[in-house]
C-alpha cells in the first residue's frame, strides 16, 4: 500500500502535473494519391509515475500514437512534449518494448539486457550489477547466459523488459508486449510487470487490445477508436495497489471491464450507442 | 545370429534414441566411404583385368605411387595454385562485402549496380579469361584478377541478402536507442549477415580455384593447371591425374579453412549455445 501512496503522491506533486503532454496530435499516412488518417486528433496528459493504457481494437491508431511518443514516427499535426521538451526524434530517456522481444539471437540474455548500455556508450561495469538484479527480479536468475533460442516466449519478453529498464529511462513505452504470448503466460506477465513497477517506479504508456489487461495494470485507461480515430474515453481504474490476480475476480473489476467493452463497441457500432459514460469517467469526444 | 539379435534387443531397451543417433552417425560416415572405396576397387579391377594402357586410364594404385614418389614436384606446382587461389578468394571476399555494403546503404548504387551484376552473371565468364591475359599480361596478376572476377559474385549476392534480412524490430529498437548507423552495422547487421556471408564464401572459394586453374591452362610457368596441360600434351596421363588429385586436396584444404573460420565465428555469433 505504501508504494501505491508514494506513486499517487509523486503524480500530484509534479510541478505542472504531466510528464508526457500530447496536444492535438494527428497522423496521416500518404500512399500515392490516397491519404489514410491513422490518428485524427489526440490530446493526453500523463503524470509522473502514472500507468496509462491505450486501449482499442486493431487499427484504432493506438500503436501509431505510441510510436509518435517514442519519436519513431513524426506527427502530421500537433505536438508531443516529454519532460518539458518536444519529441522530435528518438531519445534516450525512453525505454521501449515491442510485441516481439526483438532480442539478438546470438547474444546471451545478459548481453541482450546490456545492449542499450553498449549503444548509449555508458560504462558497462556500472550497469552489470543492475542487469543481474533486473534479471533476478523477473525470475531469470540462472538464465543469464542462455541465448534467446533456449528461452520460452514469456522468458524472452522478460529479458526485453529488463533491457528496456537497464538505462533507467523516465518513461516506458510498451506496444502490445504480451499479445504474442499464450493466455496463461500473459496473466503471469501482467502480475510480474506490476511487481517490477513496484520496485522500479516508472511512468508507463501501455498499448493493448485486451480490456482485462488494461484494467488490471493501469491507473488510467484511455480508449481509442471512432472514425476518424481519437480518444473517446479516459477512465481512472479504482483498484488499490499493489494489485494481485485476485483483483480480477471482484465484481468491481468486472463492471469496469464491462463499461470499457461497451464504450469500444459503441464506437464501432456493435452495441447500442445510447450507452452512458460510467461515473468518474471523463468523455473527451 | 541369435546372439546378435539378443544384443540388439538389449541396446534398444537401454536407450533407443541414443542407439539410433549413433547408428545414423556411423552410417553417414560408412556409406560415402564405402561407395568411394567401391568405385576405386572397381576402377582398379577394370584397369587390371581389361589391361587398359595407362595413357588412357592409369590405375588408382599407380597414381598413388606416383604422388608418393614425386611429391616434391607436385608440391612445387601446388604452392602457386593454392596461394593464387587464396589471394583471389580474399580479394573477392573484400570486393564482394564492399559492394554489398554499397548496395545495402545506397539506393542509387543498388539501382545502378544490381541489374548489371545479374547481367554479368549471365555471361559465361570463362570466355573472358583470354582477355585478362591481354589486359594484365601473363603473370600471376591476370590469373588472380580472373579468379576474383568469377568468385566475387556469390559473395555480393549472399552478403547483400544477409544485410537486408535483419530483423526489422531490432532495427527499430536501435533507432529508438539513437544508435548510429555504424553501431547498427557492427552490432546488428554484420553479425546477423555472417551465416549468409559464409555460405557465399564457400561458393567463392571453389570458384576462385577454378579461376586460377583456367588462368594456368591459358598461360603459366608453374601451377597444377599448368602441370595438367603440360602432362596431357605429352600423353602423360598418370601425371595429370596425380595433379588433379593434389588439386582436390588443395581445394579441400582451402574449403576447410573457410569451414574452420565459420566454426570460430559461430562460437560468437550463433543462436545455439556452445
Amino acid at each position: 500500500m505504501a508504494t501505491a501512496t508514494a506513486r499517487t503522491e509523486a503524480a500530484r506533486t509534479t510541478p505542472d502535473g504531466s510528464l508526457v503532454s500530447i496536444r492535438s496530435v494527428g497522423k496521416t499516412y500518404f500512399t500515392g494519391s490516397s491519404a489514410i488518417p491513422a490518428v485524427a486528433s489526440a490530446s493526453l496528459e500523463v503524470a509522473r509515475g502514472e500507468f496509462v493504457s491505450l486501449l482499442g481494437p486493431s487499427g484504432c491508431g493506438k500503436s501509431t500514437l505510441l510510436m509518435m511518443i517514442a519519436g519513431l514516427e513524426k506527427p502530421t499535426s500537433g505536438a508531443i512534449d516529454l519532460l518539458g521538451s518536444p519529441v522530435l526524434a528518438p531519445r534516450r530517456d525512453i525505454g521501449i518494448i515491442f510485441q516481439d522481444a526483438t532480442l539478438l539471437p546470438w547474444k546471451s540474455a545478459l548481453e541482450n539486457v546490456l545492449f542499450p548500455i553498449r549503444i548509449l556508450k555508458l560504462p558497462l561495469d556500472r550497469y552489470m550489477q543492475r542487469a543481474h538484479e533486473l534479471l533476478a527480479m523477473v525470475g531469470l536468475a540462472g538464465f543469464e547466459h542462455k541465448k534467446p533460442g533456449e528461452l520460452s516466449g514469456g522468458m524472452r519478453q522478460r529479458v526485453a523488459i529488463c533491457r528496456s529498464l537497464i538505462h533507467d529511462p523516465d518513461i516506458l513505452l510498451m506496444d502490445e508486449p504480451f499479445s504474442a504470448l499464450d493466455a496463461i503466460t500473459r496473466d503471469q506477465m501482467n502480475v510480474a510487470l506490476s511487481e517490477i513497477l513496484e520496485t522500479y517506479k516508472k511512468t508507463v504508456i501501455f498499448v493493448t487490445h485486451s480490456i482485462r489487461e488494461a484494467a488490471f495494470l493501469s491507473d488510467r485507461v484511455v480508449v481509442m477508436g471512432g472514425r476518424p480515430s481519437g480518444i473517446i474515453l479516459d477512465m481512472p481504474m479504482p483498484f488499490p495497489r499493489p494489485r494481485r490476480f485476485e483483483v480480477e475476480e471482484t465484481v468491481e473489476f468486472t463492471q469496469v471491464c464491462r463499461e470499457l467493452r461497451l464504450t469500444i463497441e459503441a464506437a464501432h457500432g456493435h452495441a447500442p450507442s445510447t450507452h452512458a459514460a460510467p461515473a468518474g469517467a471523463s468523455v473527451i469526444e | 545370429m541369435a546372439a546378435t539379435i539378443g544384443t540388439e534387443t538389449g541396446a534398444v531397451l537401454v536407450n533407443p534414441a541414443a542407439r539410433n543417433r549413433a547408428a545414423a552417425g556411423l552410417r553417414s560416415i560408412v556409406l560415402p566411404l564405402g561407395l568411394a572405396l567401391f568405385v576405386l576397387v572397381a576402377w582398379q579391377t577394370y584397369v587390371t583385368v581389361a589391361n587398359i594402357p595407362s595413357v588412357i586410364l592409369p590405375s588408382p594404385i599407380s597414381i598413388a605411387k606416383y604422388i608418393v614418389a614425386r611429391y616434391d614436384i607436385l608440391l612445387i606446382h601446388a604452392i602457386p595454385t593454392t596461394v593464387e587461389s587464396a589471394v583471389g578468394f580474399l580479394l573477392a571476399l573484400a570486393l564482394g562485402v564492399l559492394l554489398a555494403i554499397l548496395i545495402t546503404y545506397s539506393e542509387v548504387a543498388r539501382e545502378a549496380l544490381y541489374p548489371n551484376l545479374v547481367f554479368f552473371q549471365l555471361i559465361p565468364k570463362i570466355a573472358l579469361a583470354p582477355l585478362f591475359i591481354i589486359w594484365l599480361g601473363i603473370g600471376s596478376t591476370s590469373r588472380i584478377a580472373f579468379s576474383v572476377f568469377i568468385a566475387f559474385f556469390p559473395v555480393v549476392i549472399a552478403t547483400t541478402a544477409g544485410f537486408l534480412s535483419v530483423d526489422k524490430g531490432i532495427l527499430r529498437l536501435c533507432r529508438s536507442l539513437t544508435a548510429t548507423e555504424w553501431q547498427v552495422f557492427t552490432s546488428v547487421r554484420f553479425p546477423s549477415a555472417l551465416p549468409h556471408i559464409f555460405s557465399g564464401m564457400k561458393i567463392a572459394i571453389t570458384l576462385a580455384i577454378i579461376g586460377v586453374i583456367i588462368g594456368e591452362f591459358i598461360t603459366a610457368q608453374a601451377g597444377l593447371g599448368y602441370l595438367i596441360i603440360f602432362a596431357t600434351a605429352r600423353a602423360d596421363t598418370e601425371v595429370s591425374m596425380a595433379a588433379i588429385v593434389v588439386l582436390c586436396i588443395c581445394g579441400l584444404l582451402l574449403y576447410g579453412l573457410v569451414a574452420v573460420a565459420e566454426m570460430i565465428a559461430n562460437r560468437f555469433y550463433s543462436a545455439d549455445s556452445r
